[in-house]
């Protein structure tokens, strides 16, 4: 039988995302009535943690957080069991422009977080967890503080979890506004109490995490979907999507879209049903979309790109990334160059400064250059000095936030150069700018 | 002479300071440098020289490394933000979505400049990165609480309620899935080949 790509397909069912914005659905009474804490009983009890593992590596599901990395292997790398303290992580620092998915499972369906962190913890014999929610996420973190304090109570977390003989207890853990702690060692570093600087890998978290000692970190709809995999097994898990990408997705639609929101969608969906059919289509005439998130090089919106399916090595090939879903479509009338000024302030600000392409590059050369181009000081040659230092930014910074700003640079010249030039030659944008604020 | 000795923050709140060390293992009590300053700001609307010190001294750590930590971030602040301290989401899909305007208007409207706090300490206005809240932009985040979709009607009634300390609580915007899978149901239009 073929595997469900299509939200259309009658046998697609949402799954994680189903009790969203229900009422009372972030209270542990609801959870419990809807089935929660079941998957974890049945994994405590019955199951070994290697199975576990085994059940989230044959699923084939890759980190929902943007890396894509399986994660049952990710887990298959954690030392073997020697006394130490382990850790598993949870990161739910989302804080990727376009992004918005971990938000609504942190505020609306916190036990099912809770929950795959159990799972996650047994998998990995770790009895330690910590979830590290970003700091502007008020209402989710009041919600999981909540959260965690009813499932304390009822014995889903603290000693001997659920009669199993396994203790595992979680630790919240409050950002403060930094973009740079979604990398995880630099989320580590932040948990421990520094300032949030990314460590050099090797030794990665698996080696030498939290507190030095061996960790796993993982994102929350990767977490919560090992809920899923553990409770309907992994063949169900592989009846949605590809071979090189299972399961679903969360796919976040910003921009001029009909029905802007989050959508759980099967991988291997299009992106014209993810934006025509999902989303209803644009409001206005769009020029480029943005696949997962503002650091994924921006595709022209074309029957080329939109026909591409939703798949880690598809969108690979066309020259972009999966990300974390988030789906930006930039309108045909916003200039590009107006467009990218925007995303290199992001990453110019969230910069943390530690190395020097980043610093000097990202957080200080590319604004100016840009400003200049938006001021109308364009001079000839200023494209080419710009296209220069990307080339020579990218791959070279310590981490991947340079990256991350680099790529959509390039894509956008790549694209977009007319607009480049335009800006350049005639002193102003080729796009007058538009009123976007509504009634 | 009246004694000005402030009193430290959590002499009188040893359960919330105890609360906050327990949530750390011994050997990471380290860790609980951020919730400090948090609980410190949540009173406070900010973290002054004088309780960097005391965080410092509970935890064992030098006052540098408090500020170290605390200058790393973007929502600790030095000097106290105003009563209603207003974030104004500017990334990109908030600023497709108006952000830009709404910031004219609110600097106007206000007279203050991103980073000002009014003499009153009533407002402060900050423009900030990504909220998180894409779907729902434009977002503005007033003290701990998201206000999404603000249109302009919505925005001027905000500044209204807030000069009126009136301020009402957020509805949670509800879009997509998380309004209800039946609501987000595709359309069919799959057969719609071509863009424009």
């Amino acid at each position: 039988m073929d595997n469900i790509t299509s939200r259309h397909d009658p046998r697609f069912e949402v799954t994680m995302y189903k009790y969203m914005g229900v009422e009372n659905s972030h209270k542990l009474d609801f959870y419990e009535q809807h089935g929660g804490y079941q998957t974890a009983k049945k994994a405590l009890t019955t199951m070994q943690s290697v199975d576990i593992v085994n059940e989230v590596k044959a699923s084939g599901l890759r980190g929902r957080g943007g890396a894509g990395f399986p994660m049952g292997v990710k887990w298959s790398f954690m030392p073997p069991v020697d006394g130490r303290q382990r850790f598993i992580v949870c990161n739910a620092d989302e804080s990727e422009p376009g992004s918005t998915k971990d938000r609504f499972v942190l505020e609306d369906d916190p036990h099912q977080l809770i929950e795959g962190m159990i799972i996650a913890g047994y998998a990995i014999q770790a009895t330690l967890g910590v979830i590290y929610i970003r700091g502007e996420y008020h209402l989710g973190y009041t919600r999981l503080y909540d959260a965690i304090n009813e499932a304390r109570a009822k014995g889903y977390l603290g000693k001997n979890v659920l009669a199993s003989n396994f203790d595992f207890d979680l630790i919240l853990h409050r950002g403060a506004g930094a973009y740079i702690c979604g990398e995880e060692s630099a989320l580590m570093n932040s948990f421990e109490g520094y300032r949030a600087n990314p460590r050099l890998k090797p030794p990665f978290p698996a080696q030498a995490g939290v507190y030095g000692f061996p960790t796993s970190v993982n994102n929350v709809t990767s977490i919560a979907s090992g809920v899923h995999i553990i409770a309907k097994g992994a063949d169900w898990f592989k009846s949605m999507g590809t071979q090189d990408s299972s399961g679903f997705h969360h796919v976040q639609i910003s921009g001029p879209a009909v029905r802007r929101g989050v959508y759980e969608v099967p991988m291997g969906i299009t992106y014209r049903e993810i934006i025509f059919d999902l989303a209803g289509g644009v409001t206005e005439p769009v020029k480029a979309f943005i696949p997962g998130g503002s650091s994924c090089p921006m595709f022209p919106f074309t029957d080329e790109y939109l026909d591409l399916t939703m798949e880690y090595g598809v969108v690979a090939k066309a020259g972009s990334m999966m990300g974390t879903g988030g789906i930006i479509l930039i309108p045909e009338d916003k200039c590009i160059v107006d467009a990218l000024a925007n995303v290199v302030h992001f990453y110019a600000h969230e910069s943390c400064g530690k190395c020097t392409p980043c610093r000097e590059g990202v957080s200080t050369w590319l604004p100016k250059m840009y400003a200049k181009l938006l001021a109308g000081l364009g001079e000839s040659g200023d494209l080419e000095l710009l296209e220069d230092v990307s080339h020579n930014i990218r791959g070279r910074s310590f981490c991947p936030l340079a990256d991350a700003c680099i790529m959509p640079v390039q894509a956008s010249i790549k694209h977009f150069r007319h607009e480049y030039e335009y800006i350049i030659e005639h002193g102003k944008s080729m796009y007058a700018k538009k009123s976007r604020w509504q009634e | 002479m009246m004694d000005t000795k402030i009193q430290a923050f959590f002499a009188d709140k040893q359960d919330l300071l105890s609360e906050i060390l327990e949530r750390y293992p011994d050997y990471g009590q380290r860790s609980a440098v951020m919730p400090l300053l948090r609980a410190v700001q949540d009173a406070e609307r900010h973290v002054s020289e004088l309780r960097i010190k005391e965080i410092a001294d509970i935890l064992g750590i030098s006052a540098t490394a408090v500020k170290g930590v605390m200058s790393f971030y973007s929502t600790y602040h030095e000097q106290p933000v105003g009563k209603y301290h207003i974030q104004i989401c500017s990334t990109l899909s908030c600023s497709l979505a108006g952000s830009d305007e709404m910031y004219d208007y609110l600097a106007n409207e206000l007279d203050l400049v991103n980073g000002e706090t009014d003499k009153d300490g009533q407002f402060s206005l900050q423009k900030v990165e990504c909220l998180g809240s894409c779907t729902t932009a434009p977002v503005l985040q007033i003290n701990d609480d998201y206000y999404e979709n603000v249109g302009k009607k919505r925005c001027k009634h905000l500044v209204d309620s807030m000069r009126e300390n009136k301020l009402e609580k957020p509805w949670r915007e509800r879009k997509g899935d998380h309004e209800g899978a039946e609501k987000a149901k595709p359309l069919q239009k799959t057969a719609l080949k071509g863009v424009s």
